[in-house]
């Protein structure tokens, strides 16, 4: 049995959580969330970290020289790193629309790269 | 490139010598290894016009600064330069320092500085409520005045240019040239070969370097540090004059100022050291800082401090400017060693200088009248202090008037232009010549905005525009460039 | 000159966005937001992170995301917006606000009430008089987060984040994702300025140290950036002889806290509170001009831009009903006081007129069971903890204030239970 101890961060109040874990890795208990979420949370931080992936890519043509965008859902952790190159390799044209999907299943994460606002042309 | 005067520095000294000649038909150089004006002594100083007392009679100081301060009086006008007619204050808190302004009362008659008189610690505190109840006395000078020096020191050398000379920033002056006789017949600069039959040493801090490649070892200069506060523009209210205590051996001491544009000011240190170029501040020297103002102004609130900074100003052993012409190599005239009352003095001693030339050094260069010498030059529109009538005359007239780009100094995107046609290359060129960026916020807003400006009007990169010149480029390149470039993962 | 406008709100970020659509519920004709910049949604279009929102729209948004959403409900409710329009002057006699476009030049504007949205800042160095030299490669978090955001620029290859707020802990993780280094993060404080969950998703994940209750003690380099010397400080906050240590960096960010924006407030002759460093309001967001209201960060620095969104639906409604005449003179100002570990709070005046939310930051942090409450038995709420980067709320009804006709005062406090 281990027991790892964390910050929950699926919300502004962070709460401190402490997960129990038996000899086969499973999750026997999670203590110090206050909302269903942070057990949520627990549990797949010790299985499968994950992490909304947020950062801009280049854009031609647009009011900014860059658009901001975001990964859809949470990223494997471990895969951040790759998926930052990706998207730094990446130049899209304006006009772009919020929520536009700019790189489906990024890195084989089954995780798509959305624009998170809209980018007039120029 | 030939000329016949050129000018080393363009701090106060060398731009009110570089006017002067103005006035004469002369080809001006004048080299200066900064990005922008004023860089040394002449940005980080007290911007006193000081009224003549505080310098021995007989010196070369007692004779430039009372001229000094009636033309700064008159030149407010003719340059469109900020000055803060405000008068000045020297505190007694005990009866020694009484007598010593006794002794400045003296001075200040036999230099002819006009109106100096004592008066006692409740008459001075019934004009400045704020000051320690503990001054006694104080010697009051209503002819000293606080200028705005970045306004000051550029107003000069654009009248200069207006007039014909040519200023070279990024200038590095690395030594002289001599011609067969072994006079001066030019200088050597990281740019070139700069050739004039008449140098002008107005180094400032180098003065001393400069002069001993002339072969002139009779002064030394002794960079001194000062260290000040610059506190929030709201703070300006507390004084309204400024006050001094009374000067020790290193210096006039710690002062208390409102600058010419309110900000309420402390400083400076007087720390002798060995590099005339490290301008860092130290804890010591603003804790010296504070404790001088607090005995001044016992609630100076240095919580509203925007930012601190230091120069490093000419000192001379002997304490006294170091201003003539060498009789060998001749063509070299040293205006060098200006320290404290040097921004006060400088119009009269280029004057003094202008002179000089014509009866010293007429085997070298003629000086005869420019008949079209133009006084006047205009400051670039303060948008701050206009009535709304003619903010929107100028909005009108130009929509760049009717664009904010510092907020806290309230500044346009018109100034900013302007200063960029008047020749501003970076950031702190903008500052200086606008005062975008030396509001409360200290560039925090503006200085994206300035840069994008640069940027755009120079047709420089974003990542090649400086804070002030050399080395300090604000931006180390664009974002996903850079994150390409980097070998390997980041350090997760 | 345009139109009567009824609410003029100053700033279009969430509190000013909030404010129009708040103002037009309301039921006030002629809404006009100012932005001074191109596009509306102020700072958050910056803030491209993660973090926004979960309580309003129950999901994590980012910065533009969030906006985008009240922007469009803001076009819905017929709220006019005025970008590229900076308002400099406010004239305290008249209300006049007098704004500048490059379009319209100079004009002057005469609402029947208006809404300050104008935000806060960050302060600059020289806030806290650090010596050495002045180099390039100095910035706040949030002038750094705008070049990487917005103009696609790095400001520097290995930074040192003085101060633990939150923008500071984003823009070291920010840095991170677009290849630069972060050398460590110090804060001078024995307790972090920002979210704990900021520190563990923005510093442990990438291993970036953090040290408390360090700070940097000089700056070195004259053109660009070289170093910085860190040292602990003690109780006091003096530096540990001893303890200094130089850390090789180009970039040095501060997030060393936020200043509501009140050059404005202050022309408009408005009482700014010693510190919260914004207007003093009521609970109808109303400040000592009556005809001048607030909401969000230019009022008090807000934790959660929902609360900052919240209080802008109030105060344009309060605004609205202002300019309606729907707000009398006569309205009761009971003060509210705050209790020893109470730094700071907002409203400082509760009426009876509406429900009042009080927002408080704790001095110290109270790291057990504790209980925020208002006095004369008003509120009580038992908490975990009380952190200073963490704001409390005490919650008053508009019927208790009613049912007490001779309250003379409304104390606040969190004590440990």
């Amino acid at each position: 049995m281990t027991e790892r101890k964390f910050i929950c961060v699926s919300c502004p109040l962070g709460c401190g959580l402490t997960v129990t874990l038996d000899d086969a890795g499973e999750v026997t208990k999670v203590e110090g969330n206050t909302c269903p979420r942070g057990a949520s949370y627990a549990r797949s931080e010790v299985k499968d970290p994950r992490r909304v992936f947020a950062s801009t890519v280049r854009v031609n043509g647009g009011k900014l020289p860059v658009c901001p965008i975001r990964s859809k859902t949470p990223a494997p952790r471990g895969k951040l790193s790759e998926i930052a190159r990706a998207v730094a390799e990446l130049n899209v044209e304006a006009p772009v629309k919020i929520g536009q999907v700019l790189i489906h299943n990024v890195c084989g994460t089954d995780v798509d790269i959305v624009a998170s606002r809209d980018l007039a042309a120029v | 490139m030939n000329y016949d005067v050129v000018i080393i520095g363009s701090g106060i000294t060398g731009a009110s010598i570089a006017r002067e000649l103005s006035k004469y038909k002369l080809k001006l150089a004048v080299l200066d290894k900064a990005s922008e004006l004023p860089a040394g002594a002449s940005r980080a100083n007290s911007s006193m016009i000081h009224g003549g007392f505080d310098d021995k009679p007989g010196t070369v100081k007692a004779k430039f600064c009372v001229p000094g301060n009636k033309m700064w009086h008159k030149l407010k006008d003719e340059l469109d330069v900020h000055l803060d007619e405000c008068g000045s204050y020297v505190c007694a808190f005990n009866d020694d320092e009484v007598k010593h302004l006794e002794k400045l009362l003296e001075q200040g008659k036999a230099n002819g500085a006009p109106g100096v008189e004592i008066v006692s610690g409740d008459v001075m505190r019934s004009r400045e409520p704020n000051v320690s109840p503990e001054i006694v006395a104080a010697l009051w000078s209503p002819e000293a005045a606080i200028i705005n020096n970045f306004e000051a020191v550029n107003a000069m050398i654009e009248s200069a240019k207006i007039n014909g000379a040519e200023l070279f920033l990024e200038t590095h002056v690395t030594g002289l040239l001599f011609d067969d006789k072994g006079d001066i017949h030019g200088v050597k600069t990281n740019k070139g070969e700069y050739l004039a039959p008449v140098v002008i040493n107005a180094g400032g801090v180098h003065s001393g370097e400069i002069a001993s490649w002339a072969g002139d070892n009779s002064f030394k200069i002794i960079p001194t540090k000062g260290e000040y506060y610059l506190l929030d523009r709201t703070t300006g209210g507390l004084i309204t004059s400024f006050l001094f205590a009374c000067p020790s051996k290193a210096g006039k001491g710690i002062t208390v100022l409102r600058t010419a544009e309110g900000n309420l000011m402390s400083g400076p240190t007087a720390t002798e050291q060995d590099d005339p170029e490290d301008r860092s501040t130290t804890p010591e020297g603003l804790a010296e800082v504070l404790k001088g103002a607090r005995k001044l102004l016992p609630n100076f609130p240095v919580n509203m401090n925007i930012t601190t900074f230091a120069g490093v100003r000419a000192n001379t052993e002997s304490g006294d400017f170091e201003i003539g012409a060498l009789a060998k190599p001749r063509g070299f005239v040293n205006a060098a060693g200006i320290k404290s009352p040097g921004f006060t003095s400088s119009p009269a001693i280029a004057e003094y200088i202008a002179q000089l030339l014509k009866e010293e050094l007429a085997d070298r260069i003629t000086l005869t009248p420019n008949d079209k010498f133009i006084p006047e030059r205009r400051n670039i529109p303060r948008f701050l202090y206009m009535d709304m009538e003619s903010r929107k005359a100028l909005a009108e007239k130009d929509p760049a008037y009717a664009q904010i780009v510092c907020r806290c100094e309230t500044v346009t995107e018109g100034q900013v232009l302007e200063a960029i046609r008047r020749g501003a290359r970076t950031v702190t060129a903008v500052k200086m010549m606008t005062r975008a960026g030396t509001g409360r916020c200290q560039g925090g807003f503006c200085c994206p905005r300035v840069a994008e400006i640069l940027s755009r009007e120079l047709g420089l990169p974003l990542d090649e525009v400086t804070r002030h010149g050399g080395e300090s480029k604000l931006l180390v390149g664009k974002t996903k460039e850079f994150l390409l470039k980097k070998e390997g993962a980041t350090n997760e | 000159m345009s139109k009567n406008i009824d609410v003029l709100i100053i700033g279009a970020g969430p509190a000013g966005v909030a404010a129009g659509i708040g103002a037009r519920r309301e039921g006030a004709e002629n809404v006009v937001v100012l932005e001074r910049d191109w596009d509306l949604g102020g700072i958050l279009q910056q803030c491209i992170h993660p973090g926004f929102g979960l309580r309003t729209f129950k999901e994590e948004l980012t910065g533009p995301e969030y906006m985008h959403r009240f922007i469009k409900i803001a076009h819905e409710e017929g709220v006019e917006f005025r970008t590229n329009t900076m308002v400099f002057q406010i004239d305290r006699e008249t209300n006049t606000v007098w704004t500048m476009n490059k379009e319209r030049g100079i004009e002057a504007l005469n609402p029947k009430a208006i809404v300050l949205t104008m935000g806060c800042r960050e302060r600059p160095l020289g806030a806290i008089r650090i010596p050495g030299g002045r180099p390039a490669g100095i910035y706040t978090a949030g002038t750094a987060q705008r070049f990487v955001n917005m103009e696609g620029y790095m400001p520097g290859k290995r930074a040192v984040i003085l101060g633990s707020g939150d923008i500071g802990l984003i823009m070291a993780r920010r840095m991170i994702w677009e290849g630069a280094e972060v050398e460590g993060v110090y804060e001078v404080m024995s307790w972090p300025g920002g979210l704990r969950r900021n520190i563990a998703q923005c510093l442990d994940d990438y291993g970036i140290p953090f040290h408390l209750k360090t700070t940097v003690t000089k700056i070195h380099g004259q053109d660009r950036l070289e170093g910085v010397t860190v040292a602990q400080v003690d109780d006091h906050m003096t530096p540990i002889k001893g303890t200094e240590r130089y850390v090789e960096c180009d970039t040095l960010l501060l997030a060393i806290g936020l200043i509501p924006e009140n050059e404005l407030s202050r022309m408009a002759g408005i009482d700014i509170h010693p510190v919260t460093g914004g207007p003093v309001v009521n609970d109808l967001l109303q400040t000592t001009n009556p005809a001048v209201f607030a909401a969000g960060n230019v009022v008090i620095v807000y934790d959660l831009v929902d609360n900052v969104s919240d209080e802008g639906l109030i105060a344009g409604a309060s605004a609205a009903k202002f300019a309606a005449g729907k707000i009398s003179a006569g309205t009761r100002r009971i003060p509210v006081k705050g209790g020893e570990n109470v730094r700071l709070y907002s409203p400082q005046f509760v009426t009876g007129e509406t429900d009042a939310t009080i927002f408080m930051r704790v001095t110290h942090p109270i790291e057990q069971a504790c209980r925020v409450f208002a006095e004369p038995g008003l509120y009580s709420q038992r908490l975990r903890y009380a952190r200073p980067g963490e704001m409390n709320e005490v919650k008053i009804k508009a019927e208790q204030i009613r049912n007490l006709p001779d309250l003379k005062e409304i104390v606040i406090d969190i004590q440990p239970v």
